[in-house]
């Protein structure tokens, strides 16, 4: 248990490195020294070369993604990364329930990069949009029937049976008639040989006879995590591997000029050298902490860029604020570009009883998960690269790398440790990922190099959910009904900061729930207009949902107030006929033990309201109530938030539940808490000290109920979070009768 | 300058001040203990000394003398710790897993010292943030532990 | 009736003329007939380079970022914020035309070149204590090495009438000394050269020695019982530099004196607040001895025990309220065990040298308690010694405490462990928060050239 043995922990399997975890799970769980395992299905050692030769349609070459060991467990090697979604145990349910083999008997491990793996669509790879199940559902399913088919086939010559005689039953092929019994791990040497079958020659199970799917299964994950053994990229090494540390320019697209202490800092104990990097200067040493000091000693003469230089990357000038850019959006004008219409906005105007509007906004908000970005890297002998990494999206990033470090597509391994939180943080941004400092780290000093951004340098290059002014008017016919709505939002999508905004379009990230709402308001348009960001963008839990539902959903609840509503009453008015959310909405009522809008006073004594929104995320919906007071110092306390998920159809409910407690909670910590603020060009906080995250002591007790409609599989480790910070903000509005327009509430003065 | 821990005397070399994290993810190669913000704000540090909870990031090696560290890698040689592991697992409290190593730690060191929280007392020990938030899930398992019972809300 | 109106009307204009001549005189300097040398050597560069750290010219003339010496920072004064100005030798907007005499008379006396008053911000009623050799060690090492920067002065944001500047003239008459430091005959040559750091280029009394209702220093040298007594200036109270136990630094031997203005810290504590940057910028720099010398006048200023009161002991008692079971039923004890303990300890002790102890700390016993507000609101900078940044850091607070819990952490702090501070009010916290900023986490080094 004391393990004081400092040696390379991801370096294991010599030229072929594994992520450690898993494979020391596995020595201890299957109590065999490691050379012994090596055999079953075949994973290739150099699997991304493997996969692209054989060019099977993605998510088929069952080799490249199971082998089955001679103790019967099965090793998975997952297109999705695990970052406590619960990701991996899914994949094992979906896999083995084709399979036909316990998903506890699985150990999954992230996929290396390869065609085989772009199952997102069968045409991409990325752990994020909460694609993950619903885009390969059936792939993965199919692949664990090829796999079983395989078996099946190996089966039939070891017991020469006919196939169509062979049944199996977890971890087993059975031959009923003779008695004979094989174990998946005695079969597989042989079925690696057979090729994989046509993927149309088999045949899904009659969901009813689902062992695994749809069972609240336990994750694989767990016992890992709670017991330290789990290994995050911040934790690899290998053997002979120096540390770094950075100090990042100020601003982005900063260049380092003089440093004028470099030689003390070079000569500081335990300093290997000093590097000069783009937009930042990193210290190399023997030990993490002794390159944290160096790099923080560094006095470095930071030089603006050239024109052409500013044009390359998304330059910070010195004087931006984010104080006078929320002013800059909010008094932007211009109807947009349209991104929804229906009816006739004009004359629904012209004869409207009464009209509404408002300016709402949204804030930059961190990822802030809790594991900050690192990365290690070393160059092989043989002029390969292995370079661990925290990514959602290893091919994207294995042809970044590969153009950076100058290799070839297939000399780079990337390899993808479980992510420790990430939030959309771990896609490829200019200028936030650790990467060209790890591999331009390690060219330079011939050693492997793991490079660590502090909490500080972290948020100095986190980037960022954007913010939004929307501007909102309304029209009331005579019976105070919503009859028309328009949303005009200044903003930049993520999407167009990261691939070149197009003029003649709108960023579908930008304005998604404004867009999309199911409410039967006849006349709508929502637009968006065009406003660049000085600052770094980037998807965040839920993305334009994270705050176009909160921004939406208020405004809704103004129009419900004009025309003298209650707003749970027009909700479900506005969904008339439309089965699924009345549903959904009424199962959140429940759940919350009838509707009750407030101000009323708790037992406890303390006035408290309610409020209702919802959301249509990622191909699932959502409703949530939340309950409200404000305490001694005028702040908000949210004490329950009760919220329906309706993902369509499901895995693993025990693991949606859980999802909807999680991104529930980062919606509470979004509405009350969480604001990045830039001054001259810097964020202000670079730590959790002036950028607090929900602690314990604010967190609500939510209660979730999966409402299952049988619809099409939606997404769930986002969906649960849009309508959370609306129903907050509502319940606020009417618990001080001041509305609110804009988060964090904290910053709010809200005591009446 | 001599430590002791996980039971265990280790020979360590690092300068006086730096962080007992430090010390234990690079110079002893046990990687369980998280660095999360270094600043003392988050907790995924946390390790005990002599049975109390600390914050490794903010614990200079200078301040350790003999005590005895106990990290997340030991924590099922130790009884209360065991139980922890077990009600963590039962109550499937990790989602991305990075904070429970700290989260572990302060349950444990707050079981050593009283058996039997309270509800106050789970919530002023239980202090570490999660950015996944599993917070209620924390709570379920730890009044579990206290024998308060599961909270009616979520328990799985 | 008009005979007493004449003679008044003209006592008046005399006195006005006499007043008019007395506020817009240039003061004499001993070097007004003395050339300056024109290339002074390399020594007395070096000299002058040592007074200026001495006298810690950089932290006020410098702004992070900006050019060394050009000027810019902003300070508040009670009628509108002022600028510090540019003292390189650029010849349009820095001092490059300054004779001897005028950078003489701008350091010592508080005249700027053309006459005007500079505002006692720029602490001159102590620099006028320096020597005739310092100063022109100083002009040299201003006009010799540091660079020139052309960066227009910002004009001050002190509306009329109240930027009139003539009247500091009389302000000066009564509270400016101009006569260089005067040995103490009693005293030997170590005692003296203290007190000429201390009380000249060291201006430690800008801070320490409370002032009087025209902003004057009540004391300019030991010949004041309230000289370096403890004041609080720009939301920070600079705590007694004289020998009271609890207040002061009585507990304080010589060696401590010398470590804190060394290393930055020592057994008792590590600077913070405006000391941070006295120390970054200006103690650390100087020799061995001159520290030893500061140490030893320090210690010669007797303390105040009607003042101070009975010395401070050691108590446990609050260590049982920070136990789970109590914390919630003791007002603050929850937020100092979830966000000062860990660093702070349970028993206030600290973790010496490196995180200062709470208990019996001059901080926790002060009356006044704005430095704690301050630094829990704002956090500290980093200490910078000998090139090397702080492994530790004082975070700010600002964001996750109200202003009740940062008074009631605070009284928790100023009543536990034998500490006796008194409480904290809320409103004292809030009217702090709205004056301050948070410090910078980042290592911030002014540099010289």
């Amino acid at each position: 248990m004391n393990d004081h043995d400092p040696t390379p922990a991801c370096d294991l399997a010599g030229d072929s490195p594994q992520n450690l975890s898993r494979r020391r799970f596995l020595q201890t769980s299957a109590g065999v020294a490691t050379g012994a395992l090596v055999i079953g299905m075949g994973i290739p050692l150099q699997p991304a070369r493997a996969a692209g030769a054989a060019q099977m349609a993605p998510g088929t070459n069952v080799p490249a993604f199971l082998e089955i060991r001679p103790d019967n467990r099965v090793r998975f090697l997952s297109p999705f990364n695990e970052g406590g979604q619960g990701i991996f145990t899914g994949m094992a349910q979906i896999v083995g329930e084709e399979l036909d083999a316990d998903p506890e008997s699985f150990i999954v491990e992230n996929a290396p990069a390869g065609h085989d793996y772009l199952v997102v669509f069968g045409k991409m790879r990325i752990t994020g949009g909460s694609f993950s199940t619903r885009s390969s559902y059936t792939t993965m399913r199919k692949l664990g029937a090829l796999a079983r088919n395989m078996l099946l086939q190996a089966a039939a010559t070891r017991m020469n049976a006919p196939i169509g005689e062979l049944t199996t039953e977890p971890g087993h092929v059975i031959h009923k008639s003779t008695g004979q019994k094989i174990a998946y791990g005695d079969l597989a040497k042989d079925a690696l040989d057979l090729p994989v079958p046509d993927p149309k020659s088999v045949t899904l199970k009659d969901p009813k006879d689902f062992r695994w799917i749809r069972q609240p299964l336990k994750r694989l994950d767990v016992p890992e995590k709670s017991t330290g053994k789990a290994i995050y990229a911040m934790d690899c090494k290998v053997e002979g591997m120096l540390h770094a540390a950075v100090q990042h320019a100020p601003r982005l697209g900063l260049k380092p000029g003089v440093v004028r202490n470099l030689d003390e800092v070079k000569a500081m104990k335990g300093v290997h050298s000093v590097h000069k990097l783009d937009g930042a200067v990193a210290v190399v040493a023997e030990r993490f902490w002794v390159a944290k000091l160096g790099a923080d000693a560094l006095q470095v003469d930071w030089q603006e860029p050239s024109a052409a230089e500013k044009a390359k990357i998304r330059y910070m000038p010195a004087d931006f604020s984010t104080e006078a850019f929320t002013r800059q959006l909010m008094e932007t004008k211009g109807d947009g570009k349209e991104a929804e219409t229906h009816g006739d906005l004009k004359s629904a105007f012209a004869s409207a009883g009464k009209t509404v509007s408002a300016t709402y906004h949204s804030q930059y908000v961190h990822h802030a998960q809790l594991e900050p970005a690192s990365t290690l890297a070393r160059f092989n002998a043989d002029g390969t690269l292995d370079i661990w990494l925290p990514n959602q999206a290893p091919e994207q990033f294995q042809a970044q790398i590969a153009k950076t470090a100058g290799l070839k597509l297939e000399q780079v391994n990337i390899h993808s440790p479980i992510l420790g939180g990430f939030f959309g943080r771990h896609f490829l941004y200019p200028g936030a990922n650790p990467y060209p400092q790890a591999v331009a780290l390690s060219k330079a000093t011939g050693r492997p190099v793991k490079v660590i951004w502090t909490r500080e340098q972290e948020f100095l290059r986190d980037p960022l959910r954007p913010m939004a002014a929307v501007r909102f008017r309304g029209a009331l016919d005579a019976s105070g009904m919503p009859v028309a709505i328009e949303a005009i939002s200044a903003c930049e999508g993520p999407a167009e900061s990261l691939n070149g905004h197009n003029p003649n379009k709108v960023d579908s990230n930008a304005v998604e729930g404004l867009t999309g709402k199911a409410y039967a308001i006849p006349n709508r348009r929502i637009a968006q207009v065009y406003v660049k960001n000085p600052t770094s963008l980037a998807y965040w839990r839920s993305v334009g949902h994270s705050m176009n539902d909160f921004l939406y959903e208020g405004f809704l609840d103004e129009m419900a107030d004009a025309g003298g509503k209650d707003p749970y009453a027009l909700r479900l008015k506005l969904l008339e006929g439309n089965d699924r959310l009345t549903t959904l909405l009424k199962a959140v009522g429940e759940l919350s033990g009838g509707w009750k809008r407030g101000p009323f006073t708790a037992p406890d004594g303390s006035r408290r309201a309610r409020g209702v929104a919802m959301a249509s995320p990622f191909g699932s919906e959502a409703a949530a109530i939340a309950e409200v007071s404000l305490n001694a110092a005028g702040k908000v306390v949210v004490h329950d938030v009760w919220e329906a998920i309706d993902p369509g159809s499901i895995v693993n409910p025990g693991i949606i539940k859980l999802q909807a407690m999680s991104a529930a909670t980062l919606g509470v910590s979004q509405v009350l808490m969480e604001q990045v603020v830039y001054k001259n060009g810097e964020p202000e906080a670079r730590n959790y000290d002036l950028y607090p995250i929900l602690p314990p002591d604010r967190a609500p007790r939510i209660h979730v109920k999966v409402v299952e409609s049988g619809a099409q599989m939606g997404g769930i480790g986002e969906p649960p979070l849009p309508a959370v910070p609306a129903a907050i903000a509502n319940a606020v509005s009417t618990l001080t009768g001041k509305r609110v327009r804009s988060m964090p509430l904290d910053k709010l003065s809200l005591a009446t | 300058m001599q430590l002791y821990v996980n039971g265990q005397m280790v020979e360590v070399n690092s300068d006086p001040d730096t962080p007992l994290l430090w010390v234990i993810r690079d110079e002893l190669g046990m990687t369980g203990t998280k660095f999360g913000c270094g600043l003392a704000q988050c907790g995924a540090c946390s390790v005990m000394l002599d049975g109390k909870i600390v914050r490794s990031c903010v614990t200079p090696l200078s301040s350790v003398g003999d005590a005895q560290v106990t990290t997340i890698e030991a924590i099922e040689a130790d009884p209360v710790g065991q139980r922890v592991v077990e009600k963590w697992i039962a109550h499937q409290v990790p989602q991305c897993g990075y904070c429970q190593s700290g989260q572990v730690m302060a349950a444990t060191a707050l079981l050593k010292e009283n058996a039997k929280p309270s509800r106050d007392e789970i919530a002023a020990a239980m202090v570490n943030l999660c950015r996944c938030g599993t917070y209620n899930v924390i709570n379920d398992a730890m009044l579990d532990l206290a024998g308060l019972g599961a909270n009616k809300g979520e328990t799985l | 009736m008009k005979k007493i109106l004449f003679t008044l009307i003209a006592i008046v204009l005399v006195v006005a003329a006499g007043l008019s001549w007395y506020v817009t005189r240039k003061p004499a300097s001993p070097f007004d007939a003395v050339a300056a040398v024109a290339t002074p050597s390399p020594d007395l560069i070096a000299k002058g380079k040592y007074i200026a750290r001495a006298a810690d010219c950089v932290a006020c003339h410098s702004v992070p970022g900006g050019k060394p010496f050009a000027g810019g920072l902003k300070m508040g004064t009670p009628l509108g914020a002022i600028y510090t100005t540019n003292i390189t030798p650029d010849p349009k907007t820095g001092i490059g035309k300054y004779t001897l005499a005028d950078f003489d008379r701008a350091v010592r006396h508080g005249v700027a070149a053309n006459g005007h008053r500079l505002y006692p911000a720029m602490p001159y009623p102590s620099y006028s204590k320096m020597s005739d050799a310092d100063v022109r060690a100083l002009y040299a090492y201003f006009t010799h090495e540091v660079a020139p920067a052309a960066v227009a002065d910002k004009p001050s944001e002190i509306p009329s009438p109240w930027n009139i500047r003539w009247p500091i003239a009389l302000w000066n008459l009564v509270f400016a000394p101009d006569t260089p430091y005067q040995p103490v005959k009693t005293q030997d040559a170590e005692w003296n050269r203290g007190a000429y750091l201390v009380q000249g280029p060291g201006h430690c009394g800008s801070c320490h020695t409370p002032r009087g209702a025209a902003f004057n220093e009540k004391a300019m040298d030991q010949g004041g019982k309230l000289y370096l007594s403890g004041a609080l200036l720009d939301g920070w109270y600079a705590p007694s530099l004289r020998n009271d136990p609890n207040t002061g630094i009585g507990r304080w031997r010589e060696a401590d004196i010398y470590a804190f203005l060394k290393n930055g810290r020592n057994g008792h504590g590590v600077v913070f607040g405006s000391m941070l940057d006295a120390y970054n910028n200006s103690t650390q720099f100087l020799t061995d001895a001159d520290l030893h010398a500061i140490a030893h006048y320090l210690k010669s200023l007797p303390g105040d025990p009607a003042r101070d009161g009975k010395p401070w002991a050691y108590s446990a008692t609050a260590v049982a309220d920070l136990a789970p079971a109590k914390r919630s039923s003791v007002p603050g004890a929850q937020t100092f065990a979830a966000k000062c303990s860990f660093c702070h300890q349970p028993d206030g002790k600290g973790q010496s040298p490196w995180i200062p102890a709470l208990a019996g700390s001059t901080s926790s016993l002060v009356p006044d308690a704005a430095s704690q507000i301050n630094i829990v609101l704002n956090g500290s900078g980093r200490v910078m010694a000998n090139g090397m940044p702080d492994s530790y850091r004082m975070p700010p607070y600002r964001a996750q405490l109200s202003d009740k819990q940062v008074a009631q952490v605070l009284s928790f702090v100023r009543s536990a462990w034998g500490n006796r501070g008194g409480p904290v009010t809320a409103k004292a916290v809030a009217d702090l928060r709205k004056k301050t900023d948070p410090a910078s986490p980042q290592v911030i080094v002014l540099q010289m050239r």
